[in-house]
């Protein structure tokens, strides 16, 4: 009998996890982050948590990042979620950092900040120019700015300079960006772009949570284009991108209800805390099940994506992720009443949070798609081992 | 409460791998007609069979017949077992539960009487909690046990008693002392109990679909030695509380529809299937993977110490909730009528599910009372 042996163990640094929760909860009180909501951002937020080196986490370090694991990024990512922290890790770290280091370009002082690929017919590699995006002139190379639905284009010369017009939508924090990347494919294979975000016009846009999704105008603007290995593409941010919602999400869910159990056995109605009832048990239950659900999703994504392909847990993951915000966002706001949907209370810091996370980087119909063509290609024999042992059942 | 991911070792892996190979050779796919989950057929040939790989009482002690393993190993073999449809029943409950609660509380000639034929498959029980007028309350149980000699004296009834009929032994909750005002978990008793004692009835409660599970079981006078008393008199209680740990959030609670699902996966092939069919195999390999991970970090907190009652506890309230989901989705999308006698597979098993799986949200405590377990430790309150 063959003796089999299981990867080895991805560990996050317990201290990571520390400094982080501690950080957060020292700066992001809910007046910091109402007050970051009015002025579209918080760099006060944002260069104590530079200051960590937690900003380039899993950005390696000869590009100019601080090391460490994507699990690690991960993780920080999750307290993100968990403290409502009104700031831009995701993309300037694990999505940004990550597509220049690969590009080989230089990174600027100030924030990076990426142009999320738009999903076309569940496809996110297949796009080409929208019908804005056609380029002007030549036989030069014609890319798309991200997949799908970005109605932008470039025209990239021999000298890797990229000269682009048409817009992109819902652009994270542009607004306080030095540098918006985004993914493309040029003649057949993979680039990576990069614009200063002072070449291009940004219409604020906010999110429901208020947080900035810029439209950026690429009209005119100038970049630099580099190629990047195979692989590094529309798809695999948009992975990335997944994986990133998660952790934000599993943060939000967990901090949303511990808030409920809090106010719940506060909260006196009928002569007793509300949270003695059955009928508030179970939203507290169903809470604290999607919580603890979303959480392990993420961090066992996070693990396999540190290991290396992890297509099938990413999707499942988000797909997980989404279905639990909305049962999970519903309860937390049925079982705190009116409270709940006032701004002085914090819930809305993370319900609206959720339903922003939610539609990002993948719906519900997009990840099950994504997720129905595993399951249906590996058939029945190979269901349950998709079940059990993930991306590598694939084959 | 904490679930911190987990994943098989090597040596879980070469199980894994060595558990569907046996079930390929035992029951080929297509060769035999998958049971849901739990409610399993009794096959003594299968559990022994089972038994001789050392797959029945695998995680109690080699001292006492088992195999030493662990709870992560039990739930690869359970849940292998489970999504292959195969016939468990005969062992399930020993194997799951009374082995335990004989190896926590036990004697050791009860041990000793017991645990081999246990882990050998021998032998099936039944388990005595419900009684007429106490269900989810299941502290006001009023049969009794009244001492006579070297031993006690039983009275009363027990209901709802899966397949007494076909099984050996009755672990059963009894009231050896009145029930005292503001506190009746006093006073109950867990016994043993040879379910062909003279004065034990078993009577049939025909199951909604006609079939036999279910029993009726009325003690008159029935005679149960002081060996056969399970740990201290008047402990029954919180010995059944721990009982029931064994019964919550393993893969019995998550994984009853799973061989309906593969089998319309396996009668679809080679058909153009919609996209709303291939979205959903997504969705639920994908929800099964989500529930699997913390049904699997439950079992090995148990091998570290730990007892995991909360979270075992939200894991059945969701998983046996998700089971019915499961049901309800196929339901919406297969526009064929089924019939428990359909020609497909597929159809029989979908039949099967609609019409029994109202229970797996009431079976081993009923949602509402799992709620209420898991809500008072989330509130860090004692359950």
């Amino acid at each position: 009998m063959t003796v089999r042996t299981a990867p080895e163990p991805v560990v996050v640094d317990e201290l990571i996890t520390e400094t982080a929760d501690r950080l957060f909860g020292e700066l992001c009180t809910h007046e910091a982050v109402q007050a970051a909501e009015e002025a579209g951002g918080a760099p006060d937020i944002w260069d104590a948590f530079c200051e960590t080196g937690f900003d380039l986490i899993a950005v390696p370090e000869e590009a100019g990042g601080s090391g460490g694991t994507l699990a690690e990024a991960i993780e920080v990512l999750r307290l993100v979620g968990y403290h409502s922290a009104p700031i831009p890790a995701a993309e300037n770290g694990i999505l940004g950092g990550w597509l220049l280091a690969e590009a080989g370009l230089e990174r600027p002082d100030g924030l990076v900040t990426v142009v999320p690929p738009r999903a076309a017919a569940g496809d996110w590699s297949g796009a080409s120019c929208s019908a804005d995006g056609t380029v002007e002139s030549g036989p030069a190379e014609t890319v798309s700015g991200a997949a799908g639905g970005a109605n932008c284009s470039a025209h990239i010369a021999d000298d890797g300079t990229a000269q682009l017009r048409g817009s992109a939508l819902r652009v994270p924090w542009a607004r306080s960006a030095e540098l918006i990347v985004c993914v493309c494919e040029s003649d057949g294979q993979p680039a990576v772009i990069a614009v200063p975000a002072s070449q291009c016009e940004i219409t604020p846009l906010p999110n429901m949570a208020g947080e900035p999704r810029d439209t950026v105008s690429f009209d005119g603007a100038t970049g630099v284009a580099a190629p990047v290995p195979d692989g590094v593409d529309a798809e695999a941010l948009a992975q990335r991108g997944a994986l990133s919602r998660v952790a934000l999400m599993a943060g939000a869910i967990e901090k949303m209800c511990q808030l409920t159990v809090s106010y719940t056995n506060e909260r006196v109605q009928f002569g007793r805390p509300v949270a003695r009832f059955q009928a508030v048990q179970q939203h507290l239950v169903w809470a604290a099940q999607d919580a603890a659900l979303v959480r392990m999703a993420a961090e066992v994504a996070a693990r396999e994506a540190t290991r290396g392909e992890a297509s099938f847990e990413i999707a499942a993951a988000k797909l997980i992720a989404n279905q639990a915000a909305a049962r999970a966002t519903k309860a937390c706001h049925q079982a705190h009443g009116a409270m709940g949907m006032t701004q002085e209370y914090p819930l809305h810091h993370f319900s609206r949070r959720l339903w922003s996370w939610r539609k990002e980087y993948g719906s519900d119909a997009h990840w099950a798609g994504v997720l129905g063509t595993m399951a249906t290609g590996v058939g029945a024999d190979g269901l349950y081992p998709l079940i059990t042992s993930g991306t590598s059942a694939l084959g | 409460m904490r679930f911190t991911p987990t994943e098989l070792t090597g040596p879980e892996l070469d199980l894994q791998a060595e558990v569907r190979e046996f079930l390929a050779a035992e029951l080929p796919p297509g060769t035999h007609e998958p049971c849901l989950g739990m409610a399993a057929d009794h096959d003594r040939e299968f559990s022994a069979k089972m038994a001789a790989r050392g797959w029945v009482g695998m995680a109690l002690p080699s001292r006492w017949g088992g195999s030493d393993r662990t709870a992560v190993q039990r739930f690869i073999v359970v849940e292998e077992m489970l999504r292959w449809g195969a016939p468990v029943g005969h062992h399930w409950v020993a194997d799951r539960q009374t082995g335990n609660v004989i190896l926590k509380f036990g004697t050791d000639e009860q041990r000793e009487r017991f645990l081999p034929p246990i882990c050998r498959g021998e032998l099936g029980f039944s388990i005595g909690m419900s009684e007429p007028d106490s269900g989810s309350d299941l502290a006001s149980v009023t049969t009794r046990a009244e001492r006579a000699g070297d031993g006690w004296v039983v009275n009363g009834t027990k209901i709802w008693t899966s397949n007494a009929h076909m099984n050996d032994w009755f672990i059963c909750l009894l009231r050896t002392a009145p029930m005292e005002d503001g506190n009746k978990h006093a006073g109950l008793s867990q016994f043993l109990i040879d379910l062909r004692s003279p004065g034990l009835e078993i009577s049939p409660i025909p199951f909604l679909d006609g079939s036999h599970h279910f029993n009726e079981v009325t003690f008159h006078d029935v005679f149960v030695p002081d060996a056969n008393v399970v740990g201290q008199p008047g402990m029954g209680w919180h010995q059944n509380t721990t009982e029931m740990a064994y019964e919550r959030g393993g893969p019995d609670r998550w994984l009853s529809p799973f061989s309906t699902v593969e089998q319309l996966l396996r009668e679809a092939a080679g058909t153009q299937m919609e996209g709303a069919v291939s979205d959903l195999f997504g969705e639920l390999a994908a929800r099964w993977w989500g529930i699997r991970n913390l049904s699997l970090s439950v079992a090995r907190l148990i091998d570290e110490g730990e007892a995991p009652s909360v979270e075992s506890a939200l894991v059945k309230e969701m998983g046996t909730r998700y089971e019915q989901e499961v049901v309800e989705k196929l339901v919406q999308l297969i526009d064929e009528e089924y019939s428990p006698e359909s020609e497909s597979l597929f159809e029989r098993l979908l039949a099967q599910c609609v019409v029994t799986f109202p229970g797996n949200t009431i079976r081993g405590g009923t949602i509402e009372i799992l709620r209420s377990v898991a809500s008072k430790g989330l509130q860090g309150l004692p359950a």
